[in-house]
């Protein structure tokens, strides 16, 4: 008996929460100029996005060649350092203890080593640059780790200099070591770099990658790059099977800046630049094709405020609540319809402004090698185009909230729009630091939600600074914490 | 008569209790708005402290970011809370010359927002002068506090007025065109802050320039400058021409559009 009765409870518990979504859904469909207006939100979001990639531009392609070098695969790499090596063929083991490092600023006096500064030993195909190769490098920030064609393979320990490194070549296979003392060895890991040939160049490199400058200047920031040299220094060298001969510095790749001395088998190794896959310049290719949501959300902030102050305004509101007396429930529901309309447009808007925008930047130099060519088939790019759903999503409810909190729509509007749209707008005028902060204290961090670079604070774009997560939380915090609040006001306040 | 026109629309201004709140509004962001950016930048993020060349004036002013999203508000609400209540019926019955009315809300509204702007800019100017040696920007570095005795920080100053003045009018034009509060709103501060950040995030130098010099909010603002004029994509006096232009034309479409249609 008691089952029955809760069983039915529930069921017109059901039942009602059905009919109140149905009702709210009714209020917003049957309003035409609401439905135009979202209509309008994708026209408008797809129309900037295209206008945007269209006056979007780069000559990045035609500079890459320059600064870059082909790598094994064909990609583009920069391969420079100083290289102290010989010819060796078949098996081999070659050890040294990098004794010392130091480093400074070409043009300034810092003496400070680059945390990434490299000193340590390497068999490569060729001294040609971009060939392929198999490293073990200390540095001073990030420890030891083993590199083959490009990429980092194995991490060793966090241990900066002096640190004894050993490679061992056995067929294709290349073997690092790391040692305190030069007694006791741990493995760092092995490498099969098959396109090395029998007869190979061993040695020791330094290297030295460019240090970034974020610098102020007329008003805004500019990121630059600066040249630095690190100088290592190298003991108890031994190259296995018995065989030492001549060595030989060359500067491999550009600039070319390093040389070497030789006393008593203690190498002194300064060199410059740095080994690394091509990283692009940071350009966020599917968030620049996406640019158009932030009139999306300027639209769909007005409709989810008036969707509230409407039955404000009209007395509606009395008789929303006459009929469903839970005020929290039909507040959720609301809210509810509106986040589901929200995403849809987003959604459509996003894969349309993807879909147009792709074709577009990829014509005005957004393309390979610079630039990966983003497809549909990448789900990262899925989650650009959902978190911009997300985003316009959100920001609706987070309209709907404030405006029942204020209950007045000039007010509720203009207040989004300041904490949605405008924090975009300083940001571009604030140092990196500042800037960052923005966008983690205010909504406008949604529209990070967009991007699928990882952030940094070298370029001028105050959403790239943080990432899609942080973005993420700070607009579901704002939604929530005023969902709640509007819940509590309304059943607190007279209708 | 018209000034009885003015002194109405004063009355109908002073006595809605949002007129009081909102002017304070304007005056407080453009302060706090102001002294947060300026305590944010400091010399050290520059090259050298004497190499910054940073327009400590115009970054002072900064506020107005903000506080215009106020003055739209108040400016809008003069127009269409008479259309909202139907009050504009009794207006127009009583003031059968309906520009004359335009005009006497145009006047009211400009003296609160000059008012509430001119506050807002001394008070932006005062935290800049205790904020800026703070942060590096000293006279041995060659800063000199901001004062109104320099010729540039006193235009840039009076045009900031200015500009907010403009935007309290354009707001109008676009309120009398609208005549729904949310909609002129949501038109008016599309306007104004999504031209501007699109002039940023466009990377092609010409059209990057075309939006800095022909968008309302960033033209107009160009008036803020103090130094390092020659990198302006339009000059000060010219920029807020280009504003002026837009809120002329708004203006007298709103006139227009009020005295055609039917209330």
């Amino acid at each position: 008996m008691t089952t029955r009765l809760s069983d039915r409870a529930t069921a017109e518990g059901r039942g009602r929460a059905g009919r109140v979504l149905l009702a709210e859904w009714t209020k917003f469909w049957s309003v035409p100029r609401w439905v135009m207006a979202m209509l309008a939100a994708i026209v408008l979001t797809v129309l900037m996005s295209v206008l945007s990639a269209s006056g979007s531009g780069t000559d990045e392609n035609a500079a890459i060649w320059d600064l870059y070098v082909p790598g094994p695969d064909g990609r583009p790499v920069q391969d420079s350092f100083h290289f102290v090596h010989q010819p060796a063929s078949g098996d081999l083991t070659i050890t040294a203890q990098v004794v010392s490092q130091e480093g400074r600023a070409l043009d300034a006096s810092t003496a400070e080593p680059e945390a990434g500064a490299m000193a340590g030993l390497v068999i490569k195909e060729s001294t040609e640059a971009g060939s392929a190769y198999a490293a073990i490098v200390v540095t001073p920030g990030d420890g030891v780790r083993m590199d083959a064609n490009f990429e980092t393979v194995h991490t060793g320990s966090t241990e900066a200099a002096p640190r004894y490194l050993r490679l061992t070549r056995t067929g294709a296979t290349i073997t690092g070591f790391e040692s305190a003392d030069g007694t006791r060895w741990s493995e760092v890991g092995e490498v099969d770099v098959p396109e090395l040939p029998d007869t190979i160049e061993v040695g020791m490199l330094v290297g030295s990658p460019d240090g970034v400058v974020v610098e102020r200047q007329f008003g805004s920031t500019a990121v630059g790059q600066t040249s630095t040299i690190s100088a290592a220094e190298f003991d108890n060298v031994s190259l296995e099977p018995g065989r030492t001969g001549f060595w030989r510095g060359n500067g491999i790749g550009l600039p070319g800046v390093g040389q070497f001395t030789e006393a008593q088998g203690r190498f002194t190794i300064a060199g410059s630049g740095d080994i690394a896959a091509y990283s692009g310049p940071g350009d966020d290719v599917v968030q620049l094709s996406l640019i158009g949501f932030i009139v999306g959300v300027v639209v769909v902030c007005a409709v989810g405020v008036l969707y509230v102050t409407t039955e404000y305004k009209h007395g509606m509101i009395r008789t929303s609540f006459t009929v469903s007396p839970q005020r929290g429930r039909v507040l959720a529901t609301k809210a509810v319809v509106i986040a589901g309309v929200a995403f849809t447009v987003g959604l459509i808007a996003a894969l349309i402004s993807f879909q147009l925008g792709q074709p577009i930047l990829r014509e005005n130099g957004f393309a390979p090698p610079a630039f990966d060519t983003m497809s549909l088939s990448d789900p990262i790019v899925w989650r650009a185009i959902t978190g911009s759903a997300l985003l316009l999503a959100l920001v609706a409810v987070l309209s709907l909230c404030i405006a029942v909190i204020t209950r007045r729509s000039a007010s509720a509007i203009t207040l989004v729009i300041a904490l949605t749209v405008l924090p975009l707008l300083a940001g571009f005028g604030l140092p990196a630091g500042p800037a960052g902060w923005l966008m983690r204290l205010t909504p406008a961090g949604g529209f990070a939600l967009q991007r699928v670079v990882e952030p940094t604070e070298h370029l001028v774009d105050p959403v790239a600074m943080i990432a899609p997560l942080e973005g993420l939380v700070v607009l579901l915090a704002y939604a929530a914490g005023t969902l709640v609040l509007a819940g509590w006001l309304l059943n607190r306040r007279d209708a | 008569m018209t000034a009885r026109l003015v002194v109405a629309e004063w009355t109908k201004l002073r006595t809605v209790p949002s007129t009081a709140w909102l002017a304070l509004a304007v005056a407080a962001s453009t302060v706090l708005l102001g002294a947060l950016a300026t305590a944010s930048v400091d010399t050290s993020q520059c090259p050298s402290a004497t190499e910054c060349f940073e327009d400590t004036t115009k970054l002072a002013l900064t506020g107005v970011w903000l506080s215009q999203s106020a003055v739209v508000v108040l400016a809008t609400l003069t127009v269409t809370s008479e259309f909202g209540t139907r009050m504009i019926q009794t207006t127009f019955a009583v003031m059968p010359r309906r520009p004359a009315v335009m005009i006497a809300k145009a006047i009211s509204v400009s003296i609160v927002v000059a008012t509430a702007g001119a506050v807002g800019v001394l008070g932006s100017v005062a935290a800049g002068r205790i904020i800026l040696p703070d942060n590096g920007f000293t006279i041995e570095n060659g800063y000199e506090p901001l004062s109104f005795a320099d010729g540039p920080t006193l235009r840039a100053s009076a045009g900031t007025v200015l500009y907010l003045t403009l935007v309290a009018l354009l707001s109008l034009g676009i309120g009398a065109l609208i005549r729904d509060t949310a909609g002129a709103i949501t038109v008016t501060l599309t306007v104004l802050y999504l031209f501007s950040i699109a002039a940023y995030l466009v990377s092609d130098p010409v059209w990057s320039d075309r939006l800095q010099t022909y968008s309302p909010m960033p033209a107009g603002l160009a008036v803020q400058a103090t130094t390092n004029l020659d990198r302006l994509a339009v000059q000060p006096w010219a920029g807020i021409g280009v504003l002026a232009v837009y809120t002329g034309a708004a203006v007298a479409a709103g006139v227009a559009a009020v005295q055609l249609r039917d209330v």
